[in-house]
C-alpha cells in the first residue's frame, strides 16, 4: 500500500482507470454462451427469453411455455425442455456464471483509490490527516489476474453447461422410469381385474353348488394378492412421477401433468456408432473442462518460470468441478527475492501441471470406458427389448390364442383361460422393464458421448414415433 | 416322389427279403389300402367258399393260393389314418391302414403269412385265439425273435377252428398297440351254411390319446384316453351299418382298449352267439340289448333286423360317445355369468360363456385347435346328434339288394310314428303324498330355476 499525501498521483490513477476499462460485465453473466452449449447437447433451449429470467414478465413467459407443453401428455423431450427452463437448482447454477464473470471483471479492474480523511482534536489541538491510497500492486498483477479469471470463467461456462446436460439426462431417465412405472401399474390393474373376475365367478360357482369353499378361497386368495400388487405398483408409480416432477421444478396445478400411457416403440434398428471413444473424447464437456485446466496450469507454470517471484496458485481450478458453490480463489503476492530465488515455487507449479495433466488423462480414460460400456449396454438392451417384442410376447399371444381354442373345444375351463391371461403378466412386465432399460440405456449412452446421438440416428427413431 | 434315398431303402428291403428262405420271387403281393371308407365284402376268388364279412371302415386282405396254401403278406408300417373328417392321426398299422386288413380264411385252410417290418423297431404278430404250433404264436423272446426293421418273417399254420379272432403285435405291445397295430381275423366254417347270416359286420374297438392340436397318440396313457374308436374311426367318421329288413345280422366286435365297452343296440334284442373261444350253443344264449365286451375279448352278436329305422349303435359309457374333452373342466351349470362375462371378455377377447346351462354346445361352431374333432357333433334329420367316439347307426330298410351297403340316407318315418310337441294344456304333474311344495336346500333350488331361453349361446 502506498500512501500519497499529495494529489500528485493522478497520473497513476489515470493509468489504473485505463486498465480497468478493458473488462466489463456482459450483462447476462455469460449465460448465453453456456446456454448455447447446453442447447446443442440437450436439444432444448435453457431459457424462454434468451436470458436468465429476472423479472415478472420472464416468469409469465416461462409459465406460458410450460402450460402449453403440459396441455398434452408429456413427451420426454418436453420434460427435458421444462427441466432446463424450470429446474431451480439448475437456475442457481446458471447464476454462478454471473458470479464467475463478476470475479473476472473484478480481477481486471484496479481497486478504487481510497481517500482517507482523518480529523482529530484533543488538548486544544486540531489535526487533519488526508491520505489517498492506491493499490499499486494491483496495477502490476492485473493482467495476470485477468488471464487466470478468464480461464476460470471459460471453465465455469463448460461446467455449467455440463450441469445442464446432467439435469437433462436425469430428467430423461426419470421420464422413462415414470412412464414405465405408470404402465406397470396399469397392467397390474388389468391383472387384478382378471383375478377379480375369477374370484367373482368362483363365488357364483359356489352359490350354484358346483364348487367347494376351498376352490373359492384359492381364487379369492389370488385376487387379494393381485390387489396388493396393484397398491405396490401404484406406490412405485407415484415415487417415479414425483422424481420427474422435482426435476422439472413443477408444483401446484402444474404437477398434475399427464404422461403417455406407454413407452415409445423400439426403433426399427439400433444406432450403429463407429468410433464412439473418439466421439466421447471430442464432445464431452468434462474433458473439455479438464483440457482447459491443463492449459491453465501450463500457462501458470510458464508464468512462474518467467517471474519466479510471483506466486500464482489456483487451487480452485485444480480442485475441479464440484460445481459453482466451491470456494476457489487465488492469491498473488509480490516478494522481494532476498532469500528464496523461487526454485520451490517452480517445482510446485510443475507438480500442479502434472497433476492436472494426469487428471485429464484419467478423465479421458473414464470417458472412453463409459462410452464403450454404455454403447454395449445400449445394444444389449435393444436386443433384449426386441427379443421380448418379437419372441416372448408373440409366443405368449400364441399361447393365449391356443388356450382360447381349447376353451372353445371344452378342453379347458374358463379358469384356465383366466389363469393364462394372468400368466401373460410376467411377459408383459418383462417387456415394459426391457423397454425402460433400453430407453434409459440410450439416455446413458448420450450422456457418455456428451450429447444427443448423431442426427441420422435421431431421424431414424423419430420415424418410429415419439422419441423420449 | 421317388428319391434316390427312398429308392435305395426300397432296394435294401428287397435285398433283405431275398436272403430269407422264402426268397423274393415267392413273396406274395402286399396290397395297400389308402381309403378309410368301408370296402365291399371280398368274395373269395378261389379256395373254399364262404360268406365274406364287411369290415366297418376297413377292408379284407386279398391272398394268393400257392400249392394249396393261402398266402398273405402283411407289411407293418407307419400310416396316416383319418379318424374322422377334419382329423388325421400318425399311427402304425398294416398295409396302409390302421387297423390292418381283415384276414378271412376257412376252417382247415393252411395259411402262410409273410410279415414284413417297415417300422423303426422290431415287431411280431400274435394270432389272437388261434390254435397253432407254439413257435407260430408270435411272442417275441418267448416263441421267436423280434422281426427286425427291414426283415420279413413267415408264419404258417392251419386255421383249425372257425370263429372270430384278431391279430396284434406281441413285441413292445404297449407302444405298438397304442399306435394302432391290430387287425381282425375271421375263420369261416367249412360249411358256408353253418351259422350263415345275411350281413356280417366286424370291427375292433381301440382308444387313443391324441392331444388336440397334435397327430401322434400319447402311447404312455393308460386310462385317460380322449378318442374312442371303432376301427380307429370316431363318430361322425364311422360308417352306418346298412341292413335289409328281416336280414339276419351279425356284428363281431373285438376290444383292444384298456377298458370294457358295453355295446348297445337300439330297437332290437340280440344274442351273443360267439366269443373268441368259439360259438355259443343256442341253449346257452340269452337276449340282450347291451353286451359288455371286456378287454382283449371278441363278441359276436346276432339278431334279425325286423324294425325299420335308423337305430343308434354305440358304447354305453357316455364319455365314450364323445371326442376329446377336458376332464378337469368344472361344471358351470347354473352359474350366473352376468357382469363377469363382460369383464372376462375385456381380458380375453373372443371369450363366450359356455356350460352355464349344461354341456351342450348347441349349434355353436367355434374355432378349435388344429386336427381336433369337436367334443360332440354330427347332424341328423332333426338337428345336432351331439355325439362322438363310439357311435354309429344300424340302418334297417326294406327292399335293399343283397349286397347293397350304400347309405340309404335318413329314415322316412311313417306318419304318426315320431315323438311330437304337446301343444294342448299341460296337466299338473302328480306329486307323491307328503312331498313339500318347495324342495331341497337353496343351491339345488337355484340349479333347478335355470331359465332356458332356447337361444343357445348366441346372445353372448
Amino acid at each position: 500500500m502506498i500512501c500519497l499525501h499529495k494529489p500528485g498521483g493522478a497520473i497513476a490513477m489515470a493509468a489504473a482507470l485505463l486498465l480497468s476499462g478493458c473488462a466489463s460485465l456482459s450483462g447476462d453473466g455469460g449465460f448465453k454462451a453456456a446456454a448455447a452449449v447446453s442447447e446443442q447437447r440437450t436439444g432444448a433451449p435453457a431459457s424462454v427469453a434468451g436470458r436468465l429470467p429476472q423479472n415478472d414478465d420472464d416468469g409469465r413467459a416461462l409459465a406460458a411455455v410450460i402450460e402449453q407443453k403440459l396441455a398434452q401428455p408429456l413427451t420426454a423431450n418436453d420434460a427435458v425442455h421444462i427441466a432446463l427452463l424450470n429446474n431451480r437448482g439448475l437456475q442457481a447454477t446458471y447464476w454462478s456464471l454471473g458470479i464467475a464473470e463478476a470475479d473476472l471483471v473484478q480481477a481486471g479492474r484496479l481497486q478504487n483509490p481510497v481517500l482517507d480523511f482523518k480529523r482529530s482534536h484533543g488538548g486544544g489541538a486540531l489535526e487533519i490527516e488526508r491520505t489517498l491510497t492506491f493499490n499499486l500492486l494491483g496495477i502490476i498483477t492485473a493482467p495476470m489476474a485477468g488471464r487466470i479469471e478468464g480461464r476460470r470463467y471459460e471453465q465455469s461456462k463448460l461446467l455449467v453447461a455440463n450441469e445442464a446436460v446432467r439435469v437433462a439426462l436425469d430428467t430423461r431417465r426419470a421420464w422413462v422410469a415414470a412412464v414405465a412405472a405408470s404402465q406397470s401399474a396399469d397392467y397390474a390393474q388389468q391383472v387384478e381385474a382378471s383375478a377379480q373376475a375369477s374370484a367373482e365367478l368362483a363365488q357364483r360357482m359356489r352359490d350354484a353348488g358346483n364348487w367347494s369353499a376351498m376352490d373359492v378361497a384359492r381364487e379369492q386368495a389370488y385376487h387379494a394378492q393381485t390387489s396388493a400388487d396393484v397398491n405396490a405398483a401404484r406406490k412405485g408409480a407415484v415415487m417415479a412421477r414425483e422424481k420427474l416432477t422435482r426435476l422439472m421444478g413443477l408444483a401446484g396445478v402444474q404437477a398434475a401433468y399427464k404422461l403417455p400411457g406407454h413407452l415409445p416403440d423400439l426403433p426399427a434398428v439400433p444406432s450403429e456408432l463407429a468410433d464412439i471413444e473418439q466421439v466421447a473424447v471430442n464432445e464431452r464437456l468434462d474433458i473439455q473442462a479438464a483440457k482447459l485446466d491443463v492449459a491453465h496450469t501450463a500457462s501458470t507454470l510458464g508464468l512462474t518460470k518467467t517471474t519466479r517471484f510471483i506466486n500464482v496458485l489456483d487451487l480452485g481450478l485444480v480442485a475441479n468441478s464440484e460445481g459453482a458453490t466451491n470456494t476457489r480463489g487465488y492469491e498473488i503476492a509480490l516478494e522481494i527475492p532476498l532469500f528464496d530465488w523461487g526454485s520451490t515455487r517452480v517445482a510446485r507449479a510443475e507438480a500442479t501441471y502434472m497433476q492436472a495433466a494426469n487428471m485429464l488423462a484419467q478423465t479421458a480414460i473414464n470417458a472412453r470406458s463409459e462410452a464403450r460400456e454404455s454403447y454395449a449396454d445400449y445394444r444389449a438392451s435393444y436386443d433384449l427389448a426386441r427379443h421380448y417384442r418379437d419372441q416372448v410376447l408373440p409366443a405368449r399371444k400364441k399361447l393365449a390364442d391356443e388356450t382360447l381354442l381349447r376353451y372353445n373345444g371344452m378342453l379347458m375351463s374358463v379358469f384356465e383361460l383366466l389363469a393364462d391371461a394372468r400368466e401373460q403378466a410376467s411377459a408383459v412386465r418383462g417387456y415394459i422393464a426391457a423397454q425402460q432399460d433400453f430407453w434409459t440405456a440410450q439416455a446413458n449412452l448420450e450422456a457418455a458421448l456428451g450429447g444427443r446421438l448423431p442426427a441420422q440416428t435421431i431421424h431414424q427413431e423419430s420415424k418410429q414415433g415419439d422419441q423420449p | 416322389m421317388t428319391t434316390r434315398r427312398s429308392f435305395l431303402s426300397g432296394a435294401a428291403l428287397i435285398g433283405a427279403g431275398m436272403v430269407t428262405k422264402a426268397g423274393a420271387a415267392s413273396l406274395p403281393e402286399a396290397p395297400v389300402q389308402s381309403s378309410s371308407t368301408t370296402a365291399p365284402p371280398l368274395a373269395p376268388p378261389n379256395g373254399r367258399p364262404y360268406n365274406p364279412v364287411v369290415t366297418l371302415n376297413g377292408w379284407t386282405l386279398p391272398w394268393r393260393m400257392k400249392d394249396g396254401v393261402k398266402e398273405f403278406h402283411l407289411v407293418a408300417e407307419p400310416v396316416v389314418r383319418e379318424i374322422a373328417p377334419g382329423m388325421t392321426a400318425n399311427l402304425w398299422g398294416y398295409n396302409g391302414q390302421s387297423p390292418g386288413p381283415t384276414i378271412e380264411v376257412v376252417e382247415g385252410d393252411r395259411v402262410r403269412i409273410f410279415v414284413t417290418n417297415k417300422l423303426p423297431e422290431h415287431t411280431s404278430v400274435h394270432w389272437h385265439g388261434q390254435l397253432l404250433p407254439n413257435g407260430m404264436d408270435g411272442v417275441t423272446g418267448l416263441t421267436q425273435p423280434g422281426i427286425k426293421p427291414g426283415k420279413t418273417f413267415v408264419y404258417e399254420f392251419v386255421a383249425r377252428n372257425a370263429g372270430t379272432f384278431m391279430y396284434h403285435p406281441h413285441a413292445d405291445e404297449m407302444a405298438q398297440m397304442a399306435m394302432g397295430m391290430m387287425g381282425f381275423w375271421i375263420t369261416h366254417p367249412k360249411n358256408p351254411k353253418q351259422h350263415a347270416v345275411d350281413r356280417d359286420f366286424v370291427f375292433l374297438i381301440s382308444a387313443y390319446d391324441i392331444e388336440p392340436g397334435s397327430y401322434t397318440p400319447k402311447i404312455n396313457t393308460m386310462t385317460d384316453f380322449n378318442l374312442w374308436t371303432f376301427n380307429s374311426r370316431a363318430f361322425p367318421g364311422i360308417d352306418p351299418m346298412v341292413v335289409r329288413k328281416d336280414d339276419r345280422v351279425r356284428v363281431r366286435v373285438g376290444n383292444l382298449t384298456m377298458t370294457n365297452h358295453p355295446i348297445h343296440l337300439h330297437g332290437h334284442t340280440f344274442e351273443v352267439t360267439g366269443t373268441d373261444g368259439g360259438w355259443v350253443k343256442p341253449s346257452a344264449r340269452w337276449p340282450e340289448v347291451t353286451t359288455d365286451i371286456a378287454v382283449g375279448q371278441m363278441r359276436a352278436i346276432e339278431f334279425v333286423a325286423d324294425a325299420p329305422g335308423d337305430w343308434a349303435f354305440h358304447c354305453h359309457k357316455s364319455h365314450h360317445t364323445m371326442n376329446a374333452m377336458g376332464h378337469d373342466v368344472p361344471t358351470m351349470i347354473g352359474v350366473d355369468h352376468k357382469g363377469v362375462a363382460a369383464k372376462i371378455n375385456k381380458l380375453v377377447p373372443g371369450y363366450m360363456v359356455m356350460g352355464d346351462k349344461g354341456g351342450s354346445m348347441g349349434d355353436m361352431r367355434m374355432p378349435l385347435p388344429e386336427n381336433t374333432l369337436p367334443m360332440m357333433s354330427g347332424d341328423g334329420p332333426f338337428g345336432g346328434l351331439e355325439m362322438g367316439g363310439m357311435f354309429t347307426t344300424m340302418k334297417v330298410r326294406e327292399g335293399l339288394a343283397r349286397n347293397d351297403y350304400k347309405d340309404p340316407g335318413w329314415y322316412q318315418h311313417p306318419k304318426g310314428t315320431v315323438a311330437y310337441e304337446w301343444t294342448g294344456e299341460t296337466p299338473p304333474a302328480p306329486r307323491a303324498p307328503g312331498v313339500p311344495e318347495v324342495p331341497g336346500p337353496k343351491p339345488a333350488a337355484d340349479a333347478l330355476n335355470i331359465k332356458r331361453d332356447g337361444g343357445g349361446h348366441q346372445h353372448h
